[in-house]
């Protein structure tokens, strides 16, 4: 038996690498004309080539120790309760793919409608000006009411104006009112 | 396709079809390459009960990653690297369960693989496959998980040091220590049985 003591673990590890093709050329070289002077280092790349090639020739091929249906269903189950909807098939289900689209385009449109017809149902007096804080604005705060509002954010102040006297009943005459 | 004979189509075909969502076509692609995927967790983990279990769980990742699959390997290859994944997580955490580990033992204990004698007989040559077979998996069986694994990814699925520092998430260095290591004892280990024979 050769003995590989007086071998450095780097050359050891080369010599492997060697052998697996991991080498640079150079350096393949090298160690090839070292395996051919030296009995030890020839030895011990021997005994790797023999393990590697008796393990490639046992390669195992091995079968599932479980009849297909059994083993197949235990995949189908968990494939199941993991993704109930994608594990359907679709090729079974039109009306359930044609439900996938067409809810959330029913959906789409049924806003669309809603948003259309609030649109057009807004009073418009509702909101009669929208301006930064800095500018001074005028509103009427609702449709037909009698009150008119001069809001001024930077002055502080804010006027209303009644179209009927304070003890009189709602007229076309507006008076100023200032609240501040 | 559900309900279709599937043994005339291709991989291809069936991984596009799986896609839609096609169980059946699934179920074809199972059936074809569940051997040799529950093979690979079989030489990993050495335990029969977990390789149905981890090679079951690659399928079940495997439908979730149908997606990710670009066709460049091909599907068993694709499969294999799930199921070898999966095989890795299982062993850390096996091995963090134990609290004593002999492969870091082995590993800190200083290259006693470098100490061990030149195996000068090929131990396996005359062997049958069957016999060789048989001498291989007892001594894998005395290999520690790393040193195992490492050496499954090398000899059998052909991947090179680069690739298995890269999916065992360690250093090419030990990568190599690993492999050194792990043919050595192997060696031994089969000429032990060798000897054990012809007394």
């Amino acid at each position: 038996m050769n003995h590989v003591f007086n071998m450095t673990n780097e050359q050891q590890l080369k010599l492997q690498a060697f052998l697996d093709g991991e080498l640079p050329e150079r350096e393949a070289r090298e160690i090839l004309a070292w395996t051919q002077r030296d009995s030890a280092a020839a030895g011990l790349l021997a005994e790797l080539k023999n393990t590697r090639q008796a393990m490639v020739n046992s390669k195992p091929h091995l079968n599932v120790p479980e009849s297909r249906e059994f083993y197949w269903s235990k995949i189908q189950n968990k494939i199941q309760r993991l993704e109930p909807e994608a594990a359907a098939a679709p090729g079974v289900s039109i009306f359930a793919a044609l439900r996938r689209w067409l809810l959330p385009a029913v959906a789409v449109g049924a806003l669309a409608i809603a948003g259309l017809i609030a649109h057009f149902n807004v009073p418009k007096a509702a909101v009669e000006t929208v301006a930064d804080a800095d500018t001074p604005t005028v509103e009427t705060t609702l449709a037909n009411s009698d009150a008119t509002t001069y809001r001024d954010a930077s002055e502080g102040t804010t006027l209303v104006w009644f179209s009927y006297a304070a003890d009189e009943t709602p007229t076309q005459n507006k008076k100023p009112t200032a609240i501040n | 396709m559900s309900g279709q004979n599937y043994s005339s189509t291709d991989d291809a075909a069936l991984v596009k079809a799986a896609r839609r969502g096609d169980m059946g076509a699934f179920e074809e692609l199972v059936f074809r390459h569940r051997d040799p995927i529950y093979a690979r967790a079989f030489s990993m983990t050495r335990n029969e009960e977990d390789a149905v279990d981890l090679s079951q769980e690659a399928w079940i990742k495997g439908w979730q990653r149908l997606g990710q699959f670009q066709g460049d390997s091909s599907f068993t290859t694709w499969m294999t690297r799930i199921v070898i994944n999966l095989c890795l997580d299982h062993l850390r955490k096996q091995k963090r369960q134990r609290a004593d580990s002999i492969e870091a033992m082995d590993e800190e204990s200083g290259g006693v693989e470098r100490q061990m004698p030149v195996v000068a007989v090929n131990p396996t040559a005359g062997l049958e496959r069957a016999e060789l077979r048989k001498k291989i998996d007892g001594a894998l069986d005395q290999l520690s998980a790393e040193h195992r694994t490492v050496l499954v990814l090398h000899e059998f699925e052909d991947m090179e040091y680069k690739e298995i520092a890269k999916t065992v998430g360690c250093s090419m260095g030990t990568v190599m220590s690993r492999l050194f290591y792990a043919r050595r004892k192997m060696a031994a280990l089969l000429a032990e049985l060798k000897n054990e024979e012809n007394r």
